[in-house]
């Protein structure tokens, strides 16, 4: 492979690469504002200049210039050579780079920096962004001097709404288009443009329209200093106080690979944002999973239900023994209901105590609605493991909910086991046909139909609070990393299921999630096929290493 | 249950003879022996201090504290009647400054609580309400609340503090209470105070969002 070196080091590119991106790649970080991996090129920034040496033989192309000589106190002629954006600048075999090794560079980008905080704010006790901005941090790195231009700076609009979710201030922007390029290439909703020149541009939002489109928190997101800010997560936290896992959005089958940012003082979650993955998400995720962190703490069942009331969980595995005394041997009367919205680890364990103890062939699926898709991210299935449930389940086929409703309906059923609490049909509905079962246990991190209409309801953790493995509608298993602490008496699903197992008198064995993982992947291996090979290929993914850009 | 196996030193060997030095009875003089004298003599040091004392305050000739803790021998002061004067840079209890309108200079940015190495600090951040002329540009502590009873005085707020919006400038010391909860300072108990001189003028002006010379808000200022 063809190579180029930087600062001395040799490093391959493919073709077409720009300097900056055959260095991102190698892990060599040029400082840059404008360029982001997944948008085109603007090189408006300048923050990215290097030092291109000539073809051996060849004189380097200089630039006559002045420089401030502080003896003679006058300035003097001297000569610079010209330097080149890495953003903008491909690659040609065997060129050398100079980026941090080149007094003219370090200059240069020292000047940059100046020249961007000319007019800003400063506004960093205020600002969302303090703690992640790269105006700070590149202040740190690469100028440290103070500014010298003593006159009152621009002001420009403040606090400019530019749509539900999003805060512009234009004081704070550097221009670097990466909101507007988003809106255009990605979403391919152009709202946003640049107006004005010199130190009074700024961004505005197309008249008569709104920033509204289904990604918006991800101008945000791209957007590397304070300017836009989100609504939602405006003022609410520093982020120097919080900690990030690393999670799979539960927003949709896409399963865009996150990072959870939350407070683990008061065990809060504040954002999700996106977690780099080439072969998910790219750098991007949508409204709805970004905001989907908020499920963690919402709506959540906190404590066991028996007949509707709360109850401890030892009450309550009681309570489900009970219940299901009456089906005896009987397996074709019990159903399992499986949940697309828990975890594969969750699924197996119901799956285990299924096949294994209870003896039931007759396995369902729960999960939320269809809803709105599109072609850039968005699933039409908004739960984040029917894969892995149909892959689990394999040759047991689950039938959806609607079935099990007629069946029940029919009188096949009097007993059903099930995980999670959302159902795809009308609730009304479901709660009338559900209610003749002699005995309902229902297994859920939140509150839903299925716990409306459980006789017994166990708290699971959600996603946030447990480690947990979700296969994505390619097929890819990600794992996703615990965040929170459970809240109440909330402990993971597989964990329940093991406790009703043993409270019905089977031998459940797992004792800890490796024993659930070991067991899962010892069966999938002997399964063979797409799903061990997807396995292997998303613990690839999952510990490819993240570059933020 | 546990045996006792040796005598402990501080009892006395059982049936063992009391054994020791005798030490001498000092010599009792008639002068040491009779009480009155040393009453006498004691009474003059008192009535001499008394006197002293209250020349010394009717004429306001009270040494100066400071300078009274250099000579030799133990001095002591009547506090809280009298105090030793601090140094002009003494930490006291914290205030919280204000604006010329009266709200608070803090803007929520919890780089006091992150500096402070006792965590006494605690900030909710909360953006002020549609209608007021402040939103959208700033934040402003909802909730504001510092435990003086964990507070150390280093005064790192004061100096993490971008906006000089926490001083330790009240000249107030740590006042005794008999009760936790009374240490635990909120904002308005911390915006009510004043620098020792009185004054809630800030050291550093600057245009603040809102007020009449905070130039180019919106894009009707736009005239550069
Ligand atoms: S954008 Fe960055 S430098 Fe500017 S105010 Fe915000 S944090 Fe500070
Ligand atoms: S708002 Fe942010 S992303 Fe958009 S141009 Fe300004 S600095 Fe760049
Ligand atoms: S003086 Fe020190 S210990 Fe006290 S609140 Fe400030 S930073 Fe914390
Ligand atoms: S007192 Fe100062 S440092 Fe503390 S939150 Fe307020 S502005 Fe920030
Ligand atoms: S990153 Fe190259 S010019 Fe902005």
């Amino acid at each position: 492979m063809a190579t180029i070196k930087i600062d001395g080091r040799e490093i391959p590119f493919e073709q077409g690469d720009t300097i900056i991106r055959a260095a991102h790649r190698a892990g060599i970080d040029i400082p840059h504002y404008c360029w982001h991996p997944g948008l085109s090129v603007a090189a408006n920034c300048r923050m990215c200049l290097v030092e291109v040496l000539p073809p051996p033989g060849r004189p380097a192309m200089q630039l006559d210039i002045l420089r401030w000589d502080a003896k003679k106190g006058d300035y003097v002629p001297a000569r610079k050579p010209k330097l080149v954006p890495a953003c903008q600048q491909g690659c040609t075999p065997g060129m050398e780079v100079l980026s941090s090794t080149s007094e003219h560079v370090e200059e240069a980008r020292s000047a940059v920096q100046e020249l961007l905080l000319l007019n800003h704010p400063v506004d960093c006790p205020i600002c969302d962004q303090a703690g992640e901005c790269r105006l700070q941090d590149y202040w740190l790195e690469h100028q440290r001097t103070g500014k010298r231009m003593q006159q009152e700076v621009v002001h420009k609009p403040k606090a400019v709404v530019f749509g539900p979710t999003i805060v512009y201030d234009a004081e704070r922007c550097i221009i670097c288009t990466r909101c507007v390029r988003f809106c255009e290439e990605v979403v391919q909703d152009p709202v946003l443009s640049v107006r004005e020149r010199g130190n009074l541009n700024e961004i505005v939002v197309s008249p008569g329209k709104q920033l509204d489109h289904d990604y918006t928190l991800m101008t945000e997101h791209v957007c590397p200093v304070g300017a836009l800010t989100s609504v939602d997560f405006r003022f609410k936290a520093r982020v120097w106080f919080l900690r990030s896992a690393r999670t799979v959005c539960q927003g949709c089958a896409t399963g865009c690979n996150a990072y959870l940012d939350y407070d683990p003082r008061n065990n809060t979650p504040y954002r999700h944002r996106p977690r780099d993955n080439e072969h998910v998400n790219k750098y991007w995720m949508c409204d709805e999973g970004m905001l989907s962190y908020k499920r963690a703490v919402e709506n959540r069942l906190t404590s066991a239900l028996v007949g509707g009331e709360d109850a401890t969980i030892e009450d309550a595995l009681d309570a489900v023994k009970e219940q299901l005394a009456g089906f005896g041997d009987d397996a074709s009367r019990v159903a399992i209901v499986l949940s697309a919205q828990h975890s594969n680890e969750d699924n197996y364990a119901l799956l285990t105590l299924t096949r294994t103890f209870v003896g039931a062939k007759n396995l369902y699926v729960s999960g939320r609605p269809l809803g709105r898709g599109d072609k850039i991210l968005m699933s039409e299935d908004k739960n984040p493991n029917t894969r892995g449930v149909m892959q689990l389940a394999g040759s047991m086929a689950p039938k959806p909910i609607a079935a099990l409703l007629d069946a029940v309906k029919a009188g096949k059923y009097s007993f059903v086991i099930a995980l999670g609490s959302e159902l795809e049909v009308d609730e009304k509905e479901a709660l009338g046909v559900l209610s003749k079962l002699k005995g309902l246990v229902t297994i859920a991190s939140h509150d839903g139909p299925l716990v409306r209409a459980a006789h017994v309801a166990l708290p699971a953790a959600a996603w946030a609070e447990t480690d947990g493995t979700y296969v994505n509608r390619q097929g890819l298993a990600q794992r996703s990393e615990p965040a929170l602490r459970p809240r109440g008496d909330a402990t993971p699903g597989w964990d329940l299921v093991t406790r009703v197992g043993k409270k019905l008198g089977y031998a459940m064995t797992f004792k800890s999630l490796s024993d659930v993982r070991r067991a899962l992947s010892a069966e999938t291996r002997t399964d063979g096929g797409a799903n061990g090979a997807a396995r292997t290929d998303a613990d690839r993914a999952a510990t490819k290493p993240e570059v933020s850009a | 249950m546990i045996k006792r196996t040796a005598q402990t030193t501080w009892t006395k060997p059982a049936g063992g003879p009391v054994t020791g030095k005798p030490i001498a009875r000092p010599n009792r003089t008639a002068e040491v022996q009779a009480y009155f004298p040393e009453f006498v003599r004691g009474l003059a040091v008192s009535m001499r201090h008394f006197f002293k004392n209250t020349k010394e305050m009717m004429l306001g000739q009270k040494p100066d504290p400071v300078l009274e803790s250099l000579e030799e021998g133990v001095t002591t002061i009547c506090y809280p009647e009298e105090r030793r004067p601090y140094p002009e840079r003494f930490r006291g209890i914290h205030r919280l400054t204000l604006r010329d309108d009266g709200s608070p200079r803090c803007v929520a940015c919890l780089c006091c609580s992150t500096a402070c190495p006792a965590q006494c600090i605690s900030i909710e951040a909360a953006e002020y309400p549609p209608g007021d002329s402040k939103r959208g540009y700033e934040r402003y502590p909802k909730t504001f609340v510092i435990d003086e009873l964990r507070c150390i005085f280093c005064g790192f707020c004061v100096e993490a503090c971008p906006c000089d919006a926490i001083r330790m400038d009240t000249g107030i010391h740590a006042v005794p209470y008999d009760s936790r909860d009374q240490f635990i300072y909120r904002k308005d108990l911390l915006m009510e105070f004043s620098g020792r001189d009185g004054s809630r003028k800030s050291a550093n002006p600057r245009h603040e969002p809102g007020d009449p010379t905070h130039p180019g808000l919106s894009r009707d200022h736009m005239e550069h």
